[in-house]
């Protein structure tokens, strides 16, 4: 409603102020507090917790890592293995599962796991008896490389 | 084989209320083309007469949610933008997606439990493991 003349602009007043509250107040409604009443604070409490939300998309990924890393490391030391030589290991013995399929094979298919450890143990000895034997042993069936072309 | 999701679209408005113009330039012209267009959804077409709510295009589908959108000062051919918009949707809610899986069975071996890795020695219970 874009009235020309200034005097004519004086006289309209707001008439769906209670909506455009609303549409504030609809987002603070789970806060503490005056926060999620008093117009004047939310306006403020709401701006921060969208900045918050923006920002907070990056360090999702960062704290969903780091989750799947301690997931991963608790099974594989029941499994006698730490998590460095476990995932270096299955690295090592192509294959290329990431942490967070990892950690949900620890925690819906412990046999899988299991049979991962297993897997990561046994090219972690061959990768020792390769470095220390220096020589006429034949090399680790679990440490050859298959090439795809 | 598709199966629509929307079963019944409502159309009503008013046959002399302004804004409901595009609803009546709708139903004269592009309701025919439109329900021959989409044979599996049933429109119908309700005018009420004089002053009442404003003119509303009501979707129904067939989990059981109602749609109602509101086609008061629009032309003829966005209310058919509009239903085309509603024929293709389902009628889920219009939220965020937490995650894009779902399992209703999410563990195929048993799921884990802190006693899966310890021996099975620590599960026995009975009369046997009393000291003699």
């Amino acid at each position: 409603m874009v009235v020309l003349s200034a005097a004519r602009w004086v006289r309209s007043r707001l008439s769906d102020r209670f909506w455009r509250v609303q549409e504030v107040l609809k987002y603070a409604r789970h806060f503490r507090g005056r926060r999620n009443r008093c117009y004047k604070l939310a306006v403020r409490s709401v701006r921060r917790a969208f900045v918050r939300s923006t920002k907070a998309r990056k360090e999702k990924k960062r704290f969903l890592r780091a989750l799947w890393i301690t997931r991963i490391e608790a099974a594989s030391l029941e499994h006698g293995l730490k998590y460095p030589a476990f995932i270096s290991n299955l690295v090592k013995s192509q294959v290329e599962l990431n942490r967070k399929v990892l950690a949900d094979l620890a925690i819906y298919e412990p046999k899988t796991f299991k049979s991962l450890a297993a897997l990561a143990q046994r090219r972690r000895q061959e990768g020792f008896l390769a470095a220390l034997g220096d020589g006429k042993e034949p090399e680790g069936i679990f440490s050859r490389i298959v090439h795809h072309h | 084989r598709y199966v629509r999701q929307l079963q019944r679209l409502q159309l009503l408005f008013s046959p002399t209320a302004a804004d409901a113009r595009g609803a009546r330039q709708f139903v004269e012209e592009a309701a025919q083309d439109f329900a021959r267009q989409h044979p599996d959804v049933v429109l119908y077409v309700s005018p009420h007469s004089g002053p009442g709510p404003a003119p509303v295009l009501r979707a129904e589908y067939l989990n059981g949610t109602v749609r109602e959108e509101l086609i008061a000062s629009k032309t003829s051919e966005e209310i058919v933008q509009l239903a085309t918009k509603l024929a293709n949707q389902s009628g889920l809610d219009i939220i965020r997606i937490r995650k894009p899986f779902h399992t209703d069975n999410p563990s195929v071996q048993g799921q884990w439990h802190p006693l899966t890795n310890k021996p099975s020695i620590l599960n026995v219970q009975g009369p046997r493991l009393q000291p003699q």
